[in-house]
């Protein structure tokens, strides 16, 4: 039997700013029930502009881990429908993109739309809820 | 079908008063002009909140006298939320806070209140949604995409209406401009006024701005084409009555040197007749720091000490979280979706009391939790727009539980 060398093999890690932003869709879902499919679903994801994707080997709709200094969580990876500038990624505020926010806050404002961190193709599942709250 | 009740929203801080509810045995049965976010609000949350203690179904008294005993027995409580209360309850909180000698914040510590603090202490020009809709030929929506946050911003108020002095519209009286670094949603109606910038080069951008309405070159650290700044700055000079949006992408960006907000209205009004609106979010953001305010001349972030009430980053919600609090009791908000969770995870480590109509993230953690009505829906009283103007909110429906104003003076009942 053949050994799959695969699993064995650390898929490239690449440096990414992550900038929240809010989305109607997402802030409806989640004001129903923050505990849904639904909610998480719209949030528990990462918009990319399209070439940065194919740059980094990732295809629409995969598992991408995000690692920062302050926490790591895995998200679905989506293209976004407009070319965005090099670098960077685009999430919904909420839960999942708060576990990378880091926590030094010298003016009393977290840094929600300067996050940096590592992006690389993930074979896990999306982070749940109760993983990322440590319950 | 029954008569609809003509309400005011609370699903965000546009407060729109022209929503159209059907009410038939105490129940919702339908929704009209309402946005998502509206609707949203409107039919209510799926899980309610439960009276609770350590996690066990108690009667509401016990949770109330619980939340009591925790806050008087904590040397450093934090009250925090408060931006989906009625100013009803916010002002009952600020009472708390003073009885208590504790520190009180809002959401807004980390959101508009920077900006808020400069339209009250009269350092930036503001005015009212109505002036825009019928007098605003320029608005500028800076760092800021109300198609995602604030879905009825363009077709109440900002760019689709016909107003007074813009009988034609947006179609030939109105400009749109987006100054983003992506291209939202909002950004495409801009119709070649889309500015894209550097994530956190809005005061790069600002200065270069500056420079073209002085008419001077305006010069950029990376390739940009200062024409477009140029005529971007012609724009604005033209303008009889502009409007800035001011969005977190621009607020966030330029804190830390913040003074240059009023320096750029300045420069603007040499030339033209501009006004600056914050993006506030939550439907009574404003009214916390307006409240506040008027008791204690700070918008946020305020300690009760024995010298009388103090504000610095000290006192902020954050910093509180981080080496502050032993004892913390959240009204309508929920730290654990909305903060950093290096900082909010804090909250499983000391007496937190949840007082929410919802069940939510924060309700997992919390030792107590008081359910309350929903304010806007369940609970009536006054809010503040995110332009300054008070506005009336009526309730939709009688409930039988309390309000978060009459469960906070419950808790001041037992700790006074």
């Amino acid at each position: 039997m053949a050994l799959d060398v695969s699993k064995f093999i650390k898929a490239p890690e690449y440096d990414i700013k992550i900038i929240t932003r809010r989305d109607v869709f997402q802030a409806s879902a989640c004001e129903e029930d923050r505990f849904s499919d639904e909610c998480m679903e719209l949030s528990a994801l990462i918009v990319l502009d399209a070439a940065e994707m194919k740059r980094m080997g990732i295809q629409e709709g995969i598992n991408v881990r995000l690692t920062s200094k302050w926490g790591s969580v895995v998200v679905r990876a989506r293209v976004s429908p407009r070319e965005e500038q090099k670098g960077l990624g685009f999430m919904i505020n909420g839960l999942w993109v708060n576990a990378l926010v880091p926590d030094e806050t010298p003016d009393g404002i977290p840094a929600f739309k300067d996050i940096k961190a590592k992006i690389t193709i993930s074979k896990d599942k999306i982070t749940g809820i109760q993983e990322l709250l440590l319950l | 079908m029954t008569e609809p009740i003509t309400w005011t929203c609370t699903g965000c801080a546009l407060l729109c008063e022209d929503i159209q509810v059907y009410i038939k045995d105490n129940r919702v049965e339908k929704v009209e002009h309402a946005c998502l976010k509206g609707k949203a609000r409107v039919y209510g949350c799926k899980h309610t909140a439960m009276s609770t203690v350590d996690q066990g179904e108690v009667d509401v008294n016990n949770a109330i006298s619980q939340a009591a005993k925790i806050l008087e027995k904590a040397k450093n409580p934090l009250l925090y939320g408060w931006s989906n209360s009625t100013s009803e309850a916010q002002v009952a909180g600020i009472e708390l806070a003073q009885t208590l000698g504790a520190c009180i914040d809002s959401t807004s510590s980390f959101c508009q209140g920077i900006t808020i603090n400069e339209i009250i202490n009269g350092n930036v020009p503001s005015c009212t949604l109505e002036d825009v809709r019928e007098k605003a030929d320029v608005v500028v929506y800076w760092g800021a995409d109300p198609m995602s946050s604030h879905p009825r911003h363009l077709s109440r108020y900002s760019y689709f209406p016909r107003g007074e002095l813009r009988q034609r519209g947006y179609e030939e009286d109105r400009t749109a401009i987006c100054i983003d670094v992506t291209q939202s949603r909002t950004a495409k109606i801009s119709k070649g006024m889309f500015f894209s910038i550097l994530p956190g080069g809005d005061a790069e951008f600002m200065r270069a701005l500056m420079d073209g309405l002085a008419g001077r070159v305006p010069k950029l650290s990376y390739d940009f084409d200062v024409k477009r700044i140029l005529e971007l700055a012609a724009v604005l000079k033209k303008a009889e009555f502009g409007v800035i949006f001011a969005g977190l992408g621009l607020v966030y960006s330029i804190k830390e040197e913040f003074d240059l907000i009023s320096e750029f209205m300045n420069t603007l009004n040499r030339f033209s007749n501009f006004f600056l609106i914050p993006m506030a979010g939550h439907f009574n953001m404003r009214g916390f720091n307006h409240n506040l305010h008027e008791e204690t001349g700070y918008i946020h972030r305020v300690g009760f000490t024995k010298n009388g009430p103090v504000s610095s980053v000290e006192y902020s919600v954050v910093e509180q979280l981080k080496h502050g609090a032993d004892a913390v009791m959240v009204v309508g908000s929920d730290p654990l979706a909305s903060l950093p969770l290096s900082i909010s995870r804090r909250l499983k480590d000391i007496p937190l009391i949840l007082v929410d109509p919802c069940s939510n993230l924060t309700t997992r953690v919390a030792d107590v939790t008081i359910p309350c009505g929903v304010s806007g829906i369940e609970v009536g009283g006054t809010a503040i727009r995110l332009d300054g103007k008070k506005m009336d909110i009526s309730p939709l429906m009688q409930v039988d539980g309390l309000s978060d104003e009459m469960i906070v003076r419950r808790i001041m009942e037992e700790v006074s």
